[in-house]
């Protein structure tokens, strides 16, 4: 045996055995599913880039939202959903291409749903039918 | 049947079976419920951000990527500082951007 081996081998018995970081987050396995579900679904059928951010916001909440929006590939035509359930706010961005099929009284129409799913304590029911809601509007659009 | 036996069948038994089951109940069910979101009270948990195609994400960002499942990426919400490297199309799209905000 190398002494190169000894380390590898080392280093890899000394690391916890990985456990997904995701499961750190607010969602149960379940939950995960439907969210991944639910963004395929709207992803494929209006061809924006939907995206969900929950955890802490940065004041001012609305400026550290569109700066996660600008992080994506293409934030022209994309969507940010950001959800602070401590802070009890929820951002909906959507970049300049995005806003021509998704006008913002229709996100206000569908944060309006979501807030209310979230005050009943449902973090991925609000954020699944949310999603189903926005991704309904901009198809039509 | 003495009272012995009576006591043993009628209350011992029914009370070991009562004893267990509870225990089980008590020992299961305390991890789930830290999970559920109360509105009000502190939630602790790490920030996730979910994207369904990972290969949008900008490569700038730097951030690092999780993988939770097959068709899966998340971010944790830490790594945001690199967004300052892109000024141009900040600036290109600040004030264009659409949505809307919502408390509860």
């Amino acid at each position: 045996m190398t002494a190169g081996e000894i380390t590898t081998h080392d280093s890899a018995s000394s690391r916890p055995p990985r456990r997904p970081e995701v499961l750190d987050g607010p969602f149960t396995t379940r939950q995960l599913l439907r969210l991944d579900q639910a963004l395929r679904v709207a992803d494929r059928s209006t061809g924006l880039t939907f995206s969900v951010y929950v955890g802490e916001l940065d004041e001012p909440v609305r400026d550290h939202a569109e700066k996660l929006l600008m992080q994506l590939a293409d934030p022209a035509s994309s969507v940010l959903i950001a959800v602070s359930p401590n802070q009890r706010v929820l951002e909906i961005v959507t970049g300049p291409k995005a806003r021509v099929r998704l006008p913002d009284r229709d996100c206000k129409l569908a944060a309006l749903s979501m807030a209310a799913a979230f005050g009943g304590g449902d973090l991925a029911g609000g954020i699944v039918n949310g999603l189903a809601q926005l991704a309904d509007h901009a198809r039509r659009a | 049947m003495s009272v012995t036996e009576t006591v043993l069948i009628f209350v011992v038994i029914p009370a070991a079976i009562v004893l267990v089951i509870a225990g089980l109940a008590y020992a299961g069910g305390g991890r789930r419920t830290s999970k559920r979101y109360r509105p009000g009270r502190p939630f602790e948990f790490t920030p996730v951000w979910f994207v369904a195609a990972p290969e949008q994400l900008s490569v700038a960002t730097g951030s690092a990527e999780l993988t939770a499942g097959p068709h899966r990426e998340a971010i944790t919400g830490a790594s945001e500082a690199p967004a300052v490297q892109r000024p141009e199309r900040e600036r290109v799209l600040q004030g264009m951007t659409g949505g809307a905000s919502d408390r509860w």
